[in-house]
């Protein structure tokens, strides 16, 4: 493998492009995709051809990871699907501000202040009980295509 | 009657009203779904009730609603079932009674489905009543009301004991049983009686019996007895009922009662001929020759229609044979069928179809029934039912016109099955013979005839839908592949000259009739075609020579209109669309794979036999169709190499058929070495003749041999497989058959790869795979497979050095390029980024197909790549925490790479797999452990959780193939000083995983499995290191034990209990020597919370008591559950004794705790049980805990 083909080295400034070039037909369940400019995660994939002798095409189903909502797409297989930048970080958190905004401890040390709490009932009560009893708290915020939520918690308190 | 069941304490009549009325409103609201469950309730709590009897005979007296009445005899039938052990005889005798006498007093007024509920119940109660090896009848005189039908006697009960009955009794009730059989007491008692018995047959029957909570055994003995004293009376009775009714129903023109009970009869002698006859059957035919062909079809083809064969036994002779049986039941059809020609629906009333049915099982007829005379019997047997079918198949034309004008086909239906049934027992000489005795041509030519119709009819409507002619189809090639295919050596499979003919016009037909389907509809390779491919390939099993000429022009047919095609192909170029020429080519394609070679699916494929012998007389290589064929289709197929070709006519479509052919081809063909195979015996002592037929058969094979043009097209088929992965982007379809079947074909033989591995092809591969990015546009788990494959070669190297470095340049690239990424800084960041996610799981999933394929002489490289790369699995799994799919891919890398190797690694190299195993272990759990993910929508929920199941499962993996080391090591080193603790790594690595497997995910059946067999495996093996764990992790153990014994899987269960019996076992032996045992586990502890609980052993005594006693199980587990019990009562000997009496105490009256004191005293006593624990004793134990369940589970589980 020559040295051109390492082309994630040259990106490694701050995630400039959201999205990257993927064949259709190697995207696989579960994977990510990008269907009407949103981020989605592929919970089905079927394959079809365009007439007996023509070439295989790819049906998607894949899920809006922020909002649920269902989506679909007809790809020929050879082409390129647009696949998302996922970011996964780990903050802690260290308040919850009373208009829904939560205040998270970043790795180098400052804060981030700009984002809400979840909407999902579970995972809300979940942080808010876990807040007031006092634990210590990480919270997973995914990031992708300009768009961020929390997506999960840990507990790290002592045991 | 009268008896405690009803009389000892009576409640009033009010509430019986009030029961009636409850259950009647429950049966009506379910019917209307009004709150279904709290109706359903209502029905149940009849079944528990206190005087259940008498309210279950109130309703089914009293009640006017269907449903409640019948839901009143379900659960009369129940609670009688489950208290049968504590019935007196006499209350016994009057539920049967009771049930009987309402059959016939309300054979009129009730609705057909309660009649046939009460019989099954008066036959299911009859059977519990057999007591297991004595099979008595008893009889009482039944007095009926007066106007019912007079002097009706009819009742049967079992005697629980063999007392009081004689001879005499027995013959009176016989006959008076046969006398409503046959009519004596009118059509609807006969009628009744006829279901009566019928419900007797099924529920004698094994296959078709209802449970009762009683072993197998029961049902089988039951079987037995029922089968010597009653099956063959039951038969004449039906016999003389149907013959008794005949003269009526053949003078009489409009519908009367006779009919239906005519019908009824042939229908209970039916059901008494599926009987599955143990007796007097013939030795050698147990086998049931459909199995054959069971292998060799491919999974998606039907299973083949199971041939029934009915062997009676030499004492149904009389009955079947020699009483003009037959005779009169194929006289009285063709009288009927005769009688009613004008009327069509005939054919498709009861009468006519049981009649059918019946004569098509008289077809299936063998064993010791018939005498041994040389098969005369059955030939002449088997000669009256064709002369009696005749008339439904024969002319073929005729019929088939027939039903298009809209005749009903199930006549000529039935008369293919008796075609079938015959054909299965008979040679195709016989088969044959027997129409020409009254006929001027044979059975063949009208069997050929007959399928030649069907298939035009099938021609002339293709439509998807199981039409007349697809089923009729279906059965006749059944018919052909029966008579075709040599599944019995004994059997001789010489066909007569015209059957040849017979069969070649048929041949013809279908592949004419199979082409025209793929150019005139979407019909693709479906389920039927494999059928007649496997017809085709059978149609080449013919001994005859004259055969050979047929077969000869056939397949070069084929191929001659191969290259007429390829030439067409190349001249319209560009010109007109060349979709149905590819169809075409797609088709040959299949049909050639298919004759020319086996899929050899889990066996070495050889060259069919029939292509063995048949092209004896050729000794040119250019000559042998065989070889002109495979030779025409490689050329075809290296065509595509081309890129002009291959972008104008080698479609996807075209391509998946090239490669599979050459997938199925190669594996029988490439550098075969059976050249010395068998040769046919009869030609033995023709020397010349053999000789050239060695001849013949050494072109075969040297065709495509290690010294001929095997190198050349093996050189081929690689560079074709190269443009199938590089040429067809996204083709997933063509791309997995190259990966899955023609690859893994070429390197499943060493003998092969010592070849490929020197051709430039594939170090071109290789090469590609290895320093090219193309191949990473493949598919992950193709990148998988071509790394396994190209791994696999290796075995092909000279020596085991050069097989260590071709691997290790292999792979060089890959993990450099992970090691690499994974010691960049900012890997975070980069990391996450799309294209290295893609990236990352490309490279671990080469890794893991090249750790898939270890072998003794490629393990040293191997193991240095995983090595090599151990720090980086570490780096990238916690940069991946977030993205399952990587991790999992990792994760598998890991198990599959530590299962190749462990076996073979020396302490040292042990010692660091264990580690790093562990530390792969620790860091996923911290990354997981108390994680809550969230999702918007409920599919990602449970893709959540899907990925987490499937984590585990890979662990949990990891963790048994680390065990696999302490049984199975191959290292050369016994230095016991370094060596690994391996119980204890597993210990810690259970104790590290265990908390992740939440009880949600042990719903998984899968992980739930793995789960509990590796830890009944470590209780098992290693019992001495579970009292050194500690409280925490000993309390965890203790918890998911509990929760697998009352788990709903018997597997599970199972070992659960295994594991508890080691544990207990373990325990007792110990402290027996004066030692610890489990030491301060064995003596309570605290629990998670902190709270003390009783000691472990006692605790499992209790709720495996519980569990037999009182909870629902499958009967399988008893005797693992006495195998578990019997050191716990050891263990626990105090503890056992007070619940003991705890469970007396709490019974209600003194006959039942008498009873059970009894029981319990009995189930450690008796057999000379000690108190050793050895495999006699606990072989005891099992008997006694049976037999003590019998005995008082049936009342424990009412309270």
């Amino acid at each position: 493998m020559s040295d051109e083909e390492h082309q994630f080295e040259s990106k490694a400034d701050a995630g400039a492009s959201k999205t990257y070039p993927q064949q259709a037909g190697t995207i696989r369940k579960n994977g990510y995709i990008v269907i009407k400019a949103r981020a989605c995660k592929v919970v089905e994939v079927s394959t079809s051809k365009t007439g007996k002798h023509g070439h295989a095409k790819c049906h998607f189903v894949a899920i809006d990871i922020f909002n649920g909502k269902k989506l679909e797409d007809i790809v020929p297989s050879s082409h390129n699907c647009d696949v998302p930048h996922v970011n996964r970080t780990d903050y802690q958190l260290i308040d919850i501000s009373e208009d829904g905004f939560v205040s998270l401890l970043t790795e180098n040390g400052s804060t981030k202040d700009d984002l809400r709490l979840p909407t999902e009932e579970a995972l809300l009560s979940q942080i808010k009980d876990g807040f007031a009893d006092g634990k210590d708290l990480v919270v997973t915020v995914m990031s992708a295509m300009g768009e961020e939520q929390i997506c999960a918690l840990k507990d790290i308190g002592p045991k | 009657m009268e008896s405690s069941l009803y009389g000892a304490s009576s409640i009033d009549i009010s509430q019986l009203q009030q029961t009636m009325q409850a259950i009647e409103y429950a049966c009506t609201s379910i019917q209307m779904h009004v709150s279904p469950s709290e109706s359903e309730a209502t029905i149940l709590s009849l079944r528990q009730s206190p005087h259940a009897y008498q309210k279950c005979r109130f309703i089914l007296e009293n009640s006017q609603v269907g449903n409640a009445r019948f839901q009143a005899v379900a659960a009369l039938r129940d609670v009688a079932v489950r208290e049968w052990g504590l019935l007196q005889s006499v209350d016994k005798k009057g539920l049967i009674s009771f049930c009987l006498g309402f059959l016939f007093q309300h054979s009129g007024s009730a609705e057909g489905y309660l009649l046939a509920k009460i019989s099954a119940v008066a036959a299911q109660l009859l059977k519990r009543g057999c007591k297991a090896g004595c099979y008595e009848i008893e009889y009482l005189a039944w007095p009926t009301r007066p106007e019912a039908r007079a002097k009706l006697l009819f009742i049967s009960t079992i005697s629980i004991s063999r007392l009081d009955f004689t001879l005499a009794e027995k013959e009176a009730f016989l006959s008076e049983v046969k006398q409503v059989v046959l009519g004596v007491h009118g059509f609807v008692a006969q009628f009744i009686g006829m279901n009566f018995l019928e419900s007797m047959v099924s529920e004698f029957s094994p296959s078709t019996s209802s449970s009762m909570g009683l072993p197998r055994e029961f049902h089988e003995q039951c079987r037995d007895g029922f089968e010597l004293e009653y099956l063959k009376q039951f038969y004449c009775w039906a016999q003389d009922a149907a013959l008794s009714v005949t003269n009526r129903i053949v003078e009489c023109d409009s519908d009367i009662a006779e009919v239906t009970v005519c019908s009824s009869a042939l229908k209970l002698m039916f059901q008494i001929l599926n009987w599955d006859f143990q007796f007097n059957r013939s030795s050698q035919s147990v086998k049931n020759r459909t199995d054959v062909f069971a292998s060799s079809t491919r999974d998606d083809v039907e299973v083949f229609r199971k041939v029934e064969r009915i062997e009676p036994g030499s004492t149904w002779r009389d009955t079947l044979l020699s009483s003009g049986h037959i005779t009169w039941l194929l006289g009285l059809y063709r009288t009927l069928r005769h009688k009613f020609s004008s009327n069509g629906y005939w054919l498709d009333s009861p009468l006519a179809e049981s009649a059918r049915k019946l004569i098509v099982h008289f077809c299936s007829l063998t064993g010791t029934i018939f005498p041994a005379d040389n098969g005369q019997m059955q030939e002449q047997h088997l000669l009256q039912m064709l002369s009696g079918i005749i008339q439904w198949i024969d002319p073929p034309h005729e019929i088939s016109a027939a039903i298009e004008d809209g005749k009903t086909e199930s006549e000529m239906l039935d008369g293919c099955r008796a075609l079938l049934s015959i054909a299965t027992l008979t040679t195709p000489l016989v088969f044959d013979k027997l129409l020409k005795s009254f006929s001027p041509f044979g059975t063949l030519s009208l069997l050929s005839s007959l399928t030649c119709e069907v298939l035009k009819a099938r021609m002339a409507c293709y439509t998807d839908e199981e039409t007349w002619s697809w089923v009729a189809r279906d059965i006749l090639l059944d018919t052909w592949t029966a008579l075709l295919v040599e599944t019995d050596v004994t059997r001789d499979t010489a066909f007569p000259p015209e059957g040849i003919t017979a069969a070649a016009t048929v041949f013809e037909l279908i592949v004419e009739a199979e082409l025209k389907g793929f150019n005139a509809s979407s019909f693709c390779l479906s389920l039927c075609n494999h059928k007649i491919f496997d017809i085709a390939a059978a149609r080449s099993a013919f001994d005859e020579e004259d055969d050979c000429d047929y077969l000869r022009a056939s397949i070069s047919d084929i191929s001659l209109s191969a290259l007429e095609y390829f030439i067409r192909c190349i001249a319209g170029r560009g010109t007109s669309d060349p979709t149905c020429t590819l169809e075409e080519l797609y088709s040959l394609l299949l049909i050639t794979g298919h004759v020319l070679a086996d899929a050899g699916e889990g066996e070495t494929p050889l060259v069919p036999e029939a292509l063995l012998t048949h092209f004896v007389g050729i000794v040119e290589a250019e000559q042998h169709p065989v070889i002109v064929l495979s030779s025409s289709i490689i050329r075809f197929a290296e065509k595509c190499l081309d890129p002009d070709l291959r972008a104008s006519f080698f479609s996807p479509r075209l391509m998946e058929a090239v490669t599979w052919f050459l997938a199925r081809w190669s594996d029988t063909y490439v550098m075969s070495r059976e050249i010395g195979r068998g040769s046919n015996s009869n030609l033995i002592n023709d020397h010349e003749r053999q000789h050239v037929q060695l001849l013949s058969r050494k072109i075969l094979f040297t065709f495509c041999g290690e010294h001929d043009q095997g190198k050349l097209i093996l050189d081929s088929i690689v560079c074709i497989s190269l443009a199938t992965l590089i040429s067809y982007p996204g083709e997933n379809d063509l791309q997995a058959l190259t990966c899955y079947q023609l690859l893994p074909a070429l390197v499943r033989r060493s003998y092969v790869c010592v070849h490929l591995v020197t051709l430039d092809s594939w170090k071109n591969l290789a090469n590609t795979f290895a320093n090219e990015r193309t191949l990473f546009s493949l598919t992950a788990p193709y990148q998988r497979s071509l790394a396994e494959i190209l791994v696999r070669s290796a075995i092909g190297m000279k020596c085991s050095e050069a097989s260590n470095q071709y691997v290790r340049d292999l792979m060089r690239q890959i993990t450099a390029y992970l090691v690499d990424l994974s010691s960049k800084n900012g890997l975070k960041t980069i990391g996450q980024q799309p294209d290295a996610v893609l990236w990352v799981s490309s490279l671990f999933e080469r890794l893991r197909g090249a750790a898939r394929a270890t072998e003794p002489r490629t393990q040293n490289a191997l193991y240095e790549m995983g090595v090599s790369v151990m720090s980086s699995v570490l780096a990238l799994l916690e940069v991946y925490k977030h993205e399952p799919a990587v991790v999992y891919v990792l994760l598998k890398f890991v198990v599959d790479w530590v299962n190749g190797q462990i076996v073979y690694l020396e302490a040292k190299d042990t010692a660091v797999v264990v580690n790093f195993c562990l530390q792969l272990l620790q860091l996923y759990s911290s990354h997981n452990i108390g994680k809550i993910s969230v999702n918007f929508s409920i599919s990602l929920l449970n893709g959540t959780n899907t990925e987490k199941y499937k984590d585990l499962r890979a662990l949990l993996q990891l963790l048994t193939s680390l065990c696999s080391k302490d049984l199975v090591d191959f290292s050369s080193d016994s230095n016991d000083t370094e060596k690994t603790d391996i119980a204890q790594v597993i210990y810690l690595g259970l104790h590290i995983v265990t908390p992740l497997i939440s009880m949600e995910l042990l719903k998984y059946p899968k992980l739930c499995h793995d789960y509990f067999a590796l830890l009944s495996h470590m209780l098992e093996v290693y019992p001495e290191k579970v009292a050194q764990l500690n409280a925490e992790m000993f309390a965890h153990l203790v918890a998911t034990l509990d929760f697998g014994i009352h788990n709903q899987d018997s597997e599970v269960v199972n070992n659960c209990l295994g594991a508890l019996n080691a544990l207990a076992s373990y325990h007792y032996k110990e402290r027996g020597g004066g030692r610890e045992g489990l030491g301060s586990h064995a003596s309570g502890f605290n629990d998670l919370n902190g709270q003390s609980r009783e000691d472990v052993l006692s605790r499992f005594l209790k709720s495996l008591l519980q569990l037999l006693l009182f909870e629902d199980y499958s009967s399988d587990l008893v005797s693992s559950a006495a195998d578990a019990l019997l050191p716990l009562i050891l263990c626990a000997q105090g503890l056992y004794q007070r619940l003991g009496h705890e469970l007396i105490e709490r019974q209600a009256t003194p006959e039942l705790k008498s009873r059970l004191a009894n029981a319990l005293q009995v189930l450690t006593s008796s057999n000379q049980l000690s108190s050793s624990l050895d495999r006699v004793n606990y072989q005891r134990f099992r008997k006694n805990l049976l037999s003590f369940l019998f005995e008082v589970r049936g009342f424990l589980r009412t309270i």
